[in-house]
């Protein structure tokens, strides 16, 4: 041993025990950063190689010059930052608690003249000796992730992920896990570094306690274990618990947001078509014909088409500024899609619309209420339900115009037009090529034929959702991983104390009642601190990127997200409980008292 | 009826080759109110035999009486309620719960009763201990004395009939020594406890009534120290 820090690996081989927890923080974090980067460089190159090849290199450009793809950039770096916070947290628990359990250790270390510039460079030494390992774990598991997710995206989603890059290595990844394993153990390391320096040399010799030890009040209004269960966590082990907590909250509420922009970005529709069918835009003019040859056709699953006759003058008992109106006609399946996509406003009645032939549903910017009236020529239209937005307008917002959505006999009755303006097929997956091709020849010159299956953005979508999903049970694991550590840790330090205690009497149940008045404080303190912020960037970031974008999805209270989070807090308290209560209940009064 | 009754008592660690037979065959009783030390070299089984009666451990074979209820018989539920109200554990290292007072300490054990703790008693217990004035203070802003006299506190706060002592005095001067000792008698005469202690002390040992000696496990009746 030539050099005091030569200590560092020989203490870490003998406390490897203690320590597996602290190995498994850094190594979560590090494939965490590891997994999102590299699948994202694998995506990039994707998507850059295949536009690329089809377009050019301006289509990539302007790709990434999207504005929606924009305004993620500096949302990604912030949500990186929030990671990168939740990491350090997580192994600054880890690290405190075991510098706690070895103040006479450090005292030691001080008695025989260790100078406190010098335990602190060990504290730093020992964490970062954790490093050696647990980095290379964390980047190999991390890019076996990133295989896996590649995997999942090519033969799962397929679409235009099918030529996916698999196997790949990426350096942006490696370098990016490398850097934030030894970001966050620095960063950790800082405040148990100088809280070791700070034990006195005393320390080694007395019983006295090394922290300031706060008195416990007395009162009636909880038993005296739960009591002293809330007493153990408050302290300097609330701060740093009670920040998991609202970490974790924090980074759900806000990537929560990015699945409402997701669905904004690349709307999905039960109806979507697979072969459009188009005529002149104010004509009518496709023959009706057309489309019942087309219905019959095998290959087909669901055929539909639209009419339409706009500029109509209006009167509406609800907007006195209209004075027209576009109607459009609207197969009966695709009214029922309207109803699955989640289009309509809250109380819109489809059963009525199919009933009563003089009824619609109204897209406006104006509040429209069931039961108002729209009068156009000689006919009167009662309005049965309403649309969240324009379906015809890219930004959602009809800009003054109205427009009244009505069933195809409906319109039929009303104008006498029998011909289409417009028909969409949704084909079969079986044959569906040589059912496109059949419909490309009934077609022919009569109208405008366009295959839109390659323009399919679920692939892409589901991608997207699945990569949020995942971050977020992420999120999710990290910090019920923190908590159970946090609380093992905490119920460590306490062994002998518990242990004296079930010798002058206390029961099982009195100790499991203790943890959880502990673990019960940290919560509804992180809790509380992670909805206040958590809901005020919710709002912030739905406002920034949804709203700004689609001005007709506004802000509302997160209530599944709530109950996402209430459920899971739980389950981690549960299960921070259980796992130390097990420890204790395996462990006989005397093994508790002595152990270290 | 004998207030203790221990019966063939063995405590056995390990397997095998690394098999220590840490008791072997142990019997013996105590009366009520009487103060016995336990004797014995470094390692004889003093603290196994203790933690036996204390039901803090489960012996391998034999039974323990205390007024006449098979303590290992016991589920441990049951067993914890009966330590908490009728043994008073003092142990060498103290072991208050640093958070709470003296007073709050001293009352502890009739705190997990969900009892209202009766103050004459505890103001009474105070004033016998030498505690009147340290009632507030934490364990840590006491003397190594004042926090032995504090775990004696807590361990008759709930009256017990039987209170076991691990070598209470081992961390203390010889003047503090003298005053546990002391106040252990004057308290166990006075609410007519039994007294199991295990000492190191010759001294201590001669201020019992009886002395047992362990020695690999195996006990001996020495009698009253004038007899030995």
């Amino acid at each position: 041993m030539k050099h005091y820090y030569s200590y560092v690996p020989i203490s870490a081989k003998i406390h490897k025990k203690q320590n597996r927890m602290t190995l498994l923080c850094i190594t979560v974090a590090v494939f965490l950063v590891t997994v999102i980067f590299s699948t994202v460089d694998m995506m990039v190159r994707q998507e850059m190689n295949h536009l690329i090849a089809k377009h050019g290199e301006t289509e990539f450009q302007s790709f990434l010059e999207r504005p929606g793809v924009t305004t993620l950039y500096p949302v990604a770096i912030l949500l990186f930052l929030f990671v990168l916070i939740a990491g350090s947290l997580m192994i600054t628990g880890s690290l405190s608690s075991n510098v706690t359990q070895r103040t006479r250790f450090f005292g030691m270390m001080r008695c025989i003249g260790m100078s406190r510039k010098q335990v602190m460079n060990m504290v730093r030494l020992e964490a970062l000796n954790w490093c050696k390992v647990a980095i290379p774990m964390g980047i190999v598991l991390g890019t076996a992730g990133e295989w896996v997710l590649c995997a999942v995206m090519k033969y799962v989603v397929a679409g235009e992920f099918s030529d996916m890059p698999q196997l790949g290595i990426s350096i942006t990844g490696i370098i990016s896990g490398i850097l934030m394993g030894l970001f966050s153990v620095l960063i950790a390391a800082e405040r148990p570094a100088r809280k070791a320096s700070k034990v006195t040399p005393l320390s080694a010799i007395t019983e006295a306690p090394s922290a300031v030890v706060r008195k416990m009040k007395n009162g009636n209004f909880l038993r005296i274990e739960s009591r002293l269960g809330a007493m153990h966590a408050t302290g300097g082990r609330l701060a740093l618990m009670a920040s998991s907590f609202a970490i974790s909250i924090i980074l759900f509420l806000s990537f929560s947001v990015i699945l409402q922009l997701v669905d904004c970005m690349m709307p999905q529709s039960v109806a979507k078509a697979d072969i459009e069918i188009t005529g002149d835009r104010s004509d009518n003019d496709i023959d009706a014909a057309i489309m019942e040859k087309i219905g019959q056709m095998e290959g087909v699953k669901h055929v539909y088409g639209r009419r339409s006759l706009l500029n109509q003058r209006a009167l509406s008992s609800a907007d006195s500024n209209m004075e027209t109106v576009d109607v459009i006609s609207y197969d009966l399946y695709e009214m029922e899609c309207l109803k699955k996509d989640g289009i309509l406003k809250a109380g819109a009645d489809l059963s009525a619309l199919k009933e009563n032939g003089y009824s619609c549903f109204v897209i406006s910017d104006a509040d429209y209420k069931k039961g108002d009236k729209i009068s156009f020529g000689d006919e009167t239209l009662k309005i049965v339900g309403q649309l969240r937005y324009d379906i015809f307008e890219s930004d959602g917002l009809s800009k003054g115009r109205t427009t009244v959505i009505v069933p195809d006999e409906t319109f039929e009755n009303i104008t006498g037009i029998r011909d289409y303006g417009m028909i969409f097929v949704q084909l079969k997956k079986q044959n569906s090529d040589e059912t496109a091709a059949l419909i490309y020849d009934i077609v022919g010159d009569k109208a405008d034929y366009y295959d839109a299956r390659e323009d399919d953005t679920y692939s892409t979508y589901l991608a997207f959702k699945i990569c949020v999903y995942g971050f977020l049970a992420i999120i999710a694991l990290v910090a019920v991983l923190n908590i159970v550590n946090s609380i093992s840790m905490s119920v460590s330090s306490r062994l002998k104390q518990y242990g004296t205690m079930r010798a002058v009497g206390m029961d099982e149940m009195q100790l499991i009642r203790m943890i959880r008045a502990e673990s019960g404080t940290y919560a509804v303190t992180g809790l509380f601190t992670g909805l206040l912020i958590g809901l005020g960037l919710n709002r912030l970031l739905c406002g920034y990127l949804v709203t700004s974008h689609f001005p007709y999805e506004e802000w509302s209270f997160p209530v599944m997200e709530m109950c996402v989070i209430l459920l899971f807090i739980i389950f981690a308290l549960l299960l921070g409980v259980h796992i130390p209560a097990r420890q204790i209940k395996g462990m006989s009064i005397t093994e508790t008292i002595s152990a270290l | 009826m004998k207030l203790l009754e221990v019966k063939n008592l063995n405590k056995t660690y390990g397997h095998g080759e690394t098999q220590v037979h840490a008791l072997k065959d142990v019997s013996f009783s105590l009366d009520k109110g009487e103060f016995v030390a336990i004797v014995g070299e470094s390692g004889s089984g003093k603290s196994t035999l203790l933690n036996m009666v204390g039901a803090l451990d489960t012996p391998t074979s034999g039974s323990v009486r205390i007024s006449g209820k098979d303590i290992h018989a016991m589920r441990d539920k049951t067993q914890t309620v009966f330590r908490r109200r009728n043994i008073g554990f003092i142990s060498q290292a103290f072991n208050l719960i640093p958070e709470l007072t003296v007073e709050q300490n001293i009352m502890f054990p009739v705190l997990l009763d969900y009892r209202k703790p009766d103050m004459n008693y505890l103001n009474e217990l105070l004033s016998v201990l030498g505690l009147e004035s340290r009632r507030n203070h934490l364990p840590g802003q006491l003397s190594g004395g004042q926090q032995q006299r504090a775990a004696i506190g807590r361990a008759l706060m709930t009256k017990p009939s039987l209170i076991l002592a691990d070598e209470p005095t081992g961390n203390l001067d010889s003047k503090n020594s003298r005053d546990v000792i002391r106040l252990l008698k004057e308290t166990g005469a006075k609410y007519e406890q039994t007294i199991l202690m295990i000492t190191h002390s010759r001294n201590v040992a001669e201020s019992a009534d009886r002395i047992l000696r362990v020695s690999d496990g195996i006990i001996t009746d020495l009698g009253r120290h004038e007899e030995v």
